[in-house]
């Protein structure tokens, strides 16, 4: 980790002396146990302040639409960068403003789990070899990195970058569970129970739109919730609209979700929808053979016609 | 309207009066004012007495009018007060209430809070020249104001009055009536002008900023009251200073978008202040003093 | 003083229950928050701060201001008012009634008094519940509060143990007394109720320099600061929507045919829609006006209104923001400019 630390600032000071970049996005040291905190980086005296840590768990690729008109340097986990192929694809995003610095991705650590693991309040974590070590009041607790990574890290197929600038470190053997086990199991369950579900998860949603604003692939002008004319959604805690609203979110991204659990980590209220991204994306691999973020040349199913693209659905 | 309000005898505490609730007009004229049919007023009624003797207001005030299924928006009030019983409020069509607004008829009711807001410093004018300077829809609250001042109870208490009023082009300009009124009394200057005129225009063309350069209003004992779109104020501002009139002697009012319309709902704040509440009215000394946050 | 042996707590609660509507920390989905509690067993009391606050207690999310039906021309407007309601906010600590007092401030105004939070508000009887293990998050103590601050209070209780001692502090929370199987406090009891005070209030291990905070900003307005303060922040709603003492608002109506509701919901200063006028002008057009306007309304604006920091320290923010934008730094660096 630290010899990646290591590289990875060597070669942002490098972009950033010989000019190639405005501003590198990277993460440094949070100000909580279990976090790191995206960095703006524009000074390479800044540069010792960036790292490299498994609490990394931002998606990066999320500033680049907000961001536009800066060379950016972009130091980017796989699914970071899967997220910024589905920009590019989109022509969101310019391909020569941006130099990808890939970073293989062990997974990161999901800190709600390792927090409930615990009584009390962490208060240091550090990594020690393949153990991340907790330490509170009256308590120090030594845990398998492996087996607390989110379980969107655990899923991912792509933990290298598919495209980068400079790659940093060794590439990885990748080593995903089953993609899909969340949506088969929440498909065997019975019509109750999956309304069940549902409907007690996204009660719990507050509206603040932190799924949206994390997701790299919401960068609609205006989201529909707030659109007055026409107004599709009311703004209140109404179930129906809460589910309206959940719902579209996840829809509005079918052909585009490259799986990265931004959404999730963000939601305050842990919101499991997990399953309905996952469903949407098998859908679109199974009809249209498309995974979201893998490739730059075919374009977004949803936004193309073939003549033998599957018509089941209209017969 | 009938308003069902809640039994406050069965509380402890003592009641309160909703000012949430808004208390029914009834449209009693509507005008289409300009020729593009973007701005229509409308002359409103109280339907309820205890409302109507309940409702006293100053020039520059507003209300949050209601249009219920569609919401609120917080509109100038273009009477004066010296004009009561009727309310006149005039709408630009362009939002989800003013839209909705402009389809009203004779007859229809809305609901209307208010008045809210400060007002124009109508008492500090007096015994003062006053300058008078608008641009587009933007006259309505200050419509409200020199038929107020101009009001014959009223007029003695002001020195000279001036009037600049100026419209893209003639069909655009506000309060057409008035304007031919006061075009022939002896008590008011009145200079209408228009950025480019057609066949049936006889008066003045030129942007606002130069009028008031060409009129040049002495700022001695006097103040200046300007409204207007952006552009316009950025533009006559630098004469207004040419002219010597201190910042403290301009006055301006602010437009946000204001819901709740009691410094509540957080949203219309620049500063400290809240334009709906502290405002709309506003002198240059005082904003300059604020964050440019509009 | 009295103390409450903890396997007296539930009776207690159950008396009260039968006078009152109780709302209490409680666990949802493995983590604390607020809500109403239908029987004792609900009550989580050794909770740290709950992830949503006990404000919607006074100022729901969402509600109804008043209905309307139409009728021909005329419309029939009847308010939705909260009347009569008789509530216990129980085990609310004290930071967050602390936000309770900031929150009278905007609602219950000499100007303007908001019905629907003061009659909520006044209707509600606050029993207050010591802060033993403040986290590491917590600043209280740098914005004028305390983990065992009884400021606001109508009735305290703190953990002893084996027991809760109580303190009443107003004639409301007397009320509660009624059906109160307690024995008077030893003196043993109140001595080992201060030292756990003192602790806790010792334990408080984060700070913020509220001194000339205010008058700092002042001058800063326009810095190139917010300019990259910004820059990580996603603009998501979290940090307004778990502030104690946020209350922005938006009011909407919601229409069903003739008839329908105009409802008020929570709104924020970080989202850009609060702002944004018809004409599609925007008076805070990005991230750096937005979020300029959270720390000034926070540390400045309210000061000059109320002559009190609209934040009680309680840390949410900090916990709780996707990308550790943490407010503790953020006053650092302000004063650092």
């Amino acid at each position: 980790m630290e010899e990646i630390q290591n590289k990875i600032r060597r070669e942002v000071v490098q972009l950033l002396s010989e000019g190639q970049v405005d501003v590198v996005i990277g993460f440094e040291q949070g100000s909580l146990p279990l976090r790191a905190t995206p960095f703006f980086l524009r000074d390479i005296a800044d540069a010792n302040r960036l790292v490299w840590s498994p609490f990394c768990e931002n998606n990066l690729a999320t500033y680049l639409t907000k961001i536009q008109g800066k060379r950016v340097g972009l130091i980017a986990k796989g699914c970071d960068v899967r997220s910024v192929v589905a920009l590019l694809v989109e022509k969101q995003i310019h391909r020569d403003h941006i130099v990808i610095i890939g970073v293989p991705c062990q997974g990161m650590v999901d800190r709600r789990r390792i927090e409930r693991e615990v009584d009390g309040e962490i208060l240091k974590a550090h990594q020690e070899g393949e153990e991340i070590i907790v330490e509170g009041r009256d308590f120090r607790k030594s845990l398998p990195r492996k087996e607390y990574i989110y379980p969107s890290c655990k899923r991912c197929e792509h933990r290298n970058p598919l495209i980068y600038d400079t790659l940093i470190g060794e590439k990885l053997v990748e080593e995903a569970e089953r993609a899909y086990h969340e949506v088969e199991a929440f498909e065997k369950l019975s019509p109750d129970k999956r309304w069940s579900h549902f409907s007690e998860e996204t009660s719990r949603c507050i509206r603040c739109y932190a799924c949206r604003q994390a997701c790299p692939m919401c960068y609609c002008a205006e989201c529909f919730v707030d659109s007055s004319f026409p107004k599709w959604i009311e703004k209140g805690l109404d179930p129906s609209d809460v589910q309206f609203w959940n719902i579209v979110r996840a829809y509005h991204q079918t052909g585009r979700c490259v799986g990265c659990g931004a959404c999730e980590r963000a939601c305050p209220m842990e919101i499991d929808l997990v399953y309905l991204t996952q469903k949407i994306n098998r859908d679109v691999k199974e009809l249209f053979g498309f995974e979201a973020g893998l490739d730059l040349d075919p374009p977004p199913p949803l936004s193309t016609y073939r003549v033998d693209d599957e018509q089941e659905f209209i017969k | 309207m009938t308003f069902i309000g809640n039994n406050a005898a069965s509380n402890s505490h003592e009641s309160l009066r909703n000012p949430y609730l808004p208390f029914p007009m009834r449209v009693e004229r509507t005008f289409v004012e300009t020729s593009d049919r973007m701005l229509k007023s409308f002359d409103l009624a109280f339907v309820d007495k205890v409302d109507e003797a309940a409702f006293r207001f100053r020039p520059g005030q507003f209300c949050e009018v209601s249009l219920f299924g569609k919401g609120e928006a917080p509109l100038g009030i273009a009477s004066s007060p010296t004009e009561k019983p009727l309310l006149k409020f005039t709408v630009n069509r362009a939002g989800v209430v003013t839209r909705a607004l402009h389809h009203l008829e004779e007859g229809d009711e809305v609901g209307i809070r208010g008045p809210l807001g400060n007002s124009y410093p109508v008492d500090r004018f007096q015994g003062k020249n006053v300058v008078i300077i608008g641009g587009g829809f933007a006259f309505t609250t200050l419509r409200s104001l020199v038929v107020f001042m101009l009001d014959h109870e009223n007029r003695k208490k002001f020195k000279e009055i001036t009037v600049i009023y100026g419209a893209r082009a003639p069909g655009l300009l506000l309060y057409k009536e008035e304007l031919a009124q006061w075009e022939k009394r002896e008590d008011v200057n009145l200079y209408v002008t228009v950025d480019k005129g057609d066949e049936g225009w006889n008066g003045r063309e030129g942007f606002v900023p130069t009028v008031v350069e060409e009129v040049g209003p002495s700022s001695e004992n006097a103040y200046a009251v300007i409204c207007g779109p952006p552009i316009m104020i950025k533009f006559t501002f630098p004469k207004l200073a040419d002219l010597a009139f201190p910042r403290e002697r301009i006055y301006t009012a602010l437009e946000r978008r204001m819901k709740c319309g009691m410094g509540k709902c957080g949203r219309c704040n620049i500063g400290p202040l809240y334009v709906c509440k502290d405002g709309p009215v506003f002198s240059y000394a005082q904003l300059e003093e604020l964050p440019k946050d509009y | 003083m009295k103390k409450l042996p903890k396997e007296k707590v539930k009776p207690f609660v159950e008396k009260l229950l039968q006078d009152y509507e109780v709302l209490g920390p409680m666990e949802t989905a493995g983590f604390a928050s607020f809500g109403r509690i239908m029987s004792p067993g609900e009550l989580k009391l050794n909770y740290q701060n709950s992830k949503k606050t006990p404000k919607e207690a006074f100022f729901p999310q969402w509600e109804v201001m008043f209905r309307y039906r139409s009728t021909g021309q005329s419309v029939e407007v009847k308010s939705a008012e909260d009347t009569g309601r008789r509530r216990i906010l129980f085990g609310i600590r004290p930071c967050d009634i602390r936000a309770a007092l900031l929150l009278d401030l905007v609602f219950d105004s000499l100007d303007f008094k908001d019905p629907y939070y003061i009659n909520k508000r006044k209707g509600t009887i606050v029993v207050g519940l010591g802060c033993n293990h403040p986290a590491s998050t917590c600043f209280c103590t740098s914005v004028n509060g305390g983990p065992f601050s009884r400021e606001g209070a109508d009735f305290f209780m703190t953990d002893l143990g084996d027991g809760y001692l109580v303190e009443v502090l107003s004639q409301k929370g007397r009320k509660l007394l009624r059906g109160f199987d307690g024995k008077e406090a030893s003196e043993e009891d109140k001595e080992r109720a201060k030292a756990i005070a003192d602790s806790a209030t010792r334990g408080i291990s984060s700070v913020i320099e509220a001194d000339g905070l205010m008058e700092k900003l002042e001058k800063l307005t326009e810095a190139p600061f917010w300019d990259f303060l910004h820059e990580k922040c996603l603009g998501c709603g979290i940090c307004t929507y778990l502030c104690p003492t946020c209350h922005c608002f938006d009011m909407a109506d919601e229409a069903f045919d003739l008839k329908g509701q105009r409802v008020r919901c929570w709104d924020s200063c970080l989202f850009p829609l609060f702002t944004l006028e018809t004409s599609g002008h925007n008076p805070r057009p990005t991230g750096r006006e937005r979020i300029r306007q959270r720390i000034m309304h926070k540390f400045n604006y309210f000061f000059y209104t109320h002559k009190a920091i609209a934040c009680v320290g309680c840390g949410r923010c900090i916990i709780h923001c996707p990308v550790n934008l943490d407010i503790r730094r953020v006053i650092d660096d302000i004063h650092r400019e």
